[in-house]
């Protein structure tokens, strides 16, 4: 952790000082512990700032998307990708952004340290792969791999796949891997469970659209929610409204969706929004062998097709 | 109005007595959210504070004003009729003194000199709140610095102190005192422990670390503020998402719609956000807060300017820190009043 | 009892399923009236916004139907519309909307027996499932 803090303020200050940028984005620490900050840095001095801990629950590619400015981006797997995403998107080019790849070993799931703990928790420390929290009266170390967000654990690009410079040398990827295990295993369970599992999933949501404002593939000018003529959905916390929301938000990340987990971070009732996405991503990998943001070279799925695409399902 | 005592070992005992003349909440733990349920056979008394805030007791994310016939033929049709609530009595337990002193703030808000919001008032008037005293404030708590604190007295009708045996309980209000005199369980309590009671608080108010000043946001002109730079470090990383306002104990604003369904239409209200481009979008395509910064700036200039401008000083937030908690990206309130203030 | 008569919304592409049903009517081939028509200039243009609104106005079935691939007016509007109709159909399964509710299909304009047999089976499958009573939004529930 302290090896890529220090190198990656390192190389914002060179790539500030030298003037190949106009800012960098990464991370500061957060005022709030096993949560960090977005950070623009414009200076070399305000590059001392940035830290790398394992809080970066935010996806720092959403910040990009019609800048004007040279910037670079402190990025690890998942946010090299949707980086690579806006390019082929047309949301930024390609000489435009400086990727300072960082090779991720997960991000800490801070709903998971709380399950452990059950108490406000007012200080968290990282050491040696260890996390150790304190609150009023308690002291906990726990092994950071035992609370990684769930995306994280099953994630297959760990290194990010564009950069144009590592701070470290890159970590091994986790092999042999089904990301979609229990995904597989829900949709062997009847149609109704499934519904019924989806209502209560999406309960507590209170319609801040924070999953939606925390994607970097949400960058529509105006959102379907936000369209009143015609209305698409009503605003109140009807479960149908909120049902309809949950299904369209998921669908217009179909096939760009890269699984960095941004919108289930930003969620503050920690609703397991992934769900959504998630049956989309495994259906387009299994469908049309794509995974998203992995080559500025490749068109993303849904703008191409093949003639003989499988369509048993139409009659 | 004196103040009374309650062995905790009687706290189930004490809230059955009142479930006969309330509907009583109290606080839960349901996973990791804590959140105030009505039937629990357990009182939650060691939380900080609940996820969200208990503002939906009186002002409910989405409600009912009206409902209409929309069947052309009906002698009422498209009549708007008053949806008939006589709102159920209540009383909430264990809320913090912090939510109580937004109720006050909104108090304000839903009455101005032409109009009253009955929905608002009808469901206050209901209910009745004892509050319990915050004894281990957050680190995120910065209630001290904004007139409240950790055993504040606004807004409550009864202020609870857990003496960790026992309960002590103040009563405020001719409300409080009559909750009071249904419940059972309750002894006089002696001089000495409402002496340990006032330790009890004085220990709790020491323990509040952070703080803000708000002193010269007053002498600055709306314009200064309005126009200072540090609106632009904000925006950069906010999301504009909805969740400081929905959190928040003193966002009250709200968008009201109609929703018809075959023949019968409804009047809603429902919560909204000054974050969203929405929100202020008009009908002719015009948007007087077009872009995030001006979005973002409109949340903390109303708390910690307008509102105390217009209502002799007193700022629109009750530092109970859940937006600080729940910021997706870390605005921090404190920093950004901290930036107002410099 | 009165058996179940469904609602059942279809999205008919201008140039080929539209005529097919134009067809299938001026042919007297019967098939049962339970089908509202909504013409769409071509399967490329639906939106599953369209989808989904029709099940939360009350449909209880949606059917799409556009040119066979390689016959597209607009030459590859349905070949992009089947990817999106693939996955869409996929993600309202997987979060619970029967089976028998949503049905695709590709008629050209000279299949008018093709449109009536189709027909008859979607309003059978659709008649299956039931009222769409999970997504379908009668009064807004609120306090």
């Amino acid at each position: 952790m302290e090896e890529r803090t220090k190198k990656i303020r390192e190389i914002a200050k060179r790539l500030l000082s030298e003037g190949r940028v106009d800012v960098v984005l990464g991370y500061r620490a957060g005022t709030v512990p096993l949560k960090n900050a977005p950070y623009f840095a414009r200076t070399p001095e305000e590059a001392e700032n940035f830290i790398w801990d394992s809080h970066g629950r935010i996806n720092l590619a959403n910040f990009l998307p019609q800048r004007q400015d040279r910037v670079a981006v402190v990025a690890k797997g998942c946010d090299a990708r949707n980086i690579v995403n806006h390019i082929v998107e047309n949301q930024i080019k390609r000489d435009q952004v400086y990727i300072i790849g960082v090779p991720c070993q997960g991000m800490i799931d801070p709903g998971l340290v709380y399950e452990r703990e059950g108490r406000l928790i007012e200080e968290a420390i990282e050491a040696d792969g260890r996390l150790i929290v304190k609150g009023q009266g308690f002291e906990t170390t726990m092994e950071r791999t035992e609370v990684l967000r769930q995306n994280c654990r099953s994630c297959a690009y760990r290194n990010p796949p564009l950069y144009d410079e590592l701070v470290t040398d890159p970590v091994p990827e986790q092999e042999g891997l089904d990301p979609y295990e229990d995904i597989k295993e829900f949709l062997t369970r009847p149609n109704s469970e499934r519904f019924d599992y989806f209502e209560k999933l999406i309960e507590p949501c209170i319609r801040c659209y924070a999953c939606r404002d925390a994607c970097p593939l949400c960058y529509c000018a105006v959102c379907f929610v936000d369209e009143h003529m015609p209305q698409w959905l009503g605003k109140s916390i009807d479960p149908r409204d909120k049902m309809t929301f949950h299904i369209l938000r998921a669908f217009h990340c179909a096939g760009r969706c890269t699984d960095c987990g941004a919108c289930e971070a930003a969620c503050p009732m920690n609703i397991k929004v992934r769900q959504f996405t998630r049956r989309l991503e495994m259906d387009v990998k299994e469908l049309y062998g794509y995974e998203a943001g992995l080559s500025p070279d490749i068109q993303p799925p849904l703008t191409v097709y093949r003639p003989d695409d499988p369509q048993d399902f139409i009659k | 109005m004196a103040d009374m005592i309650l062995k905790k070992s009687a706290l189930a005992d004490f809230i059955k007595s009142l479930s006969g003349s309330y509907k009583v909440f109290t606080p839960s733990r349901e996973g990791q959210e804590v959140k105030f349920a009505s039937n629990q056979g357990k009182v939650l008394l060691d939380f900080q504070n609940t996820l969200l805030s208990p503002k939906d007791f009186f002002f409910p994310q989405s409600e009912r004003m009206f409902e209409y016939s929309t069947d052309p033929a009906a002698a009422d049709a498209f009549i708007l009729k008053d949806i008939a609530t006589e709102p159920e009595p209540r009383l909430v337990f264990g809320i913090r003194p912090c939510d109580a002193r937004a109720f006050v703030i909104l108090d304000r808000i839903f009455k101005n000199d032409q109009y009253t919001d009955s929905y608002w008032f009808a469901r206050r008037e209901a209910t009745t709140l004892i509050g319990l005293g915050c004894q281990n404030p957050c680190p995120t708590c910065f209630c001290l610095s904004v007139g409240g604190g950790p055993f504040s007295e606004e807004g409550l009708d009864v202020l609870a102190c857990d003496l960790g045996e026992t309960l002590l309980f103040k009563p405020l209000t001719e409300k409080g005192q009559q909750a009071l005199d249904k419940a059972e369980g309750l002894a006089e309590a002696d001089d000495k422990t409402s002496q340990e009671a006032a330790r009890i608080k004085e220990q709790a108010e020491a323990a509040i670390s952070s703080r803000i000043s708000t002193d010269k946001i007053d002498e600055k002109t709306v314009m200064e503020l309005y126009e200072a730079p540090h609106w632009e470090v904000v925006q950069e990383r906010c999301l504009n998402c909805g969740v400081c306002t929905f959190v928040c104990p003193t966002c009250h604003c709200f968008d009201i719609q109609d929703e018809v369904a075959g023949k019968v239409g409804d009047r809603i209200r429902n919560w909204d956000t000054c974050m969203s481009w929405l929100f202020t979008q008009h009908g002719s395509g015009h948007n007087p807060r077009a872009d995030k910064t001006s979005r973002v700036r409109q949340r903390f200039m109303h708390k910690f300017k307008y509102i105390p401008m217009k209502r002799g000083g007193d700022i629109g937030c009750v530092g109970c820190g859940r937006c600080i908690m729940l910021c997706p990206v870390n605005i921090d309130v404190r920093d950004v009043v901290r930036d107002m203030n410099a | 009892m009165e058996e179940f008569q469904p609602k059942i919304i279809a999205f008919l592409c201008n140039w080929c399923s539209y005529g097919a049903a134009d067809l299938a009517g001026v042919s007297r081939m019967p098939y049962p009236p339970n089908i509202r028509v909504i013409r769409i200039p071509c399967t490329g243009r639906m939106s599953p916004k369209f989808i989904l609104e029709a099940f939360r106005r009350g449909a209880d079935g949606v059917w799409v139907s556009g040119c066979h691939p390689g016959d597209c007016h607009y030459l590859a509007g349905n070949y992009y519309a089947r990817r999106k109709f693939a996955l869409f159909n996929d993600l309202l399964s997987f979060v619970g909307l029967e089976p028998g509710r949503l049905h695709f299909s590709w008629i050209s304009s000279a299949e008018g027996a093709k449109f009536a047999r189709v027909a008859t089976e979607v309003i059978k499958a659709v008649k299956a499932a039931g009222p769409n009573k999970r997504f379908a939004k009668d009064r807004v529930k609120v306090a």
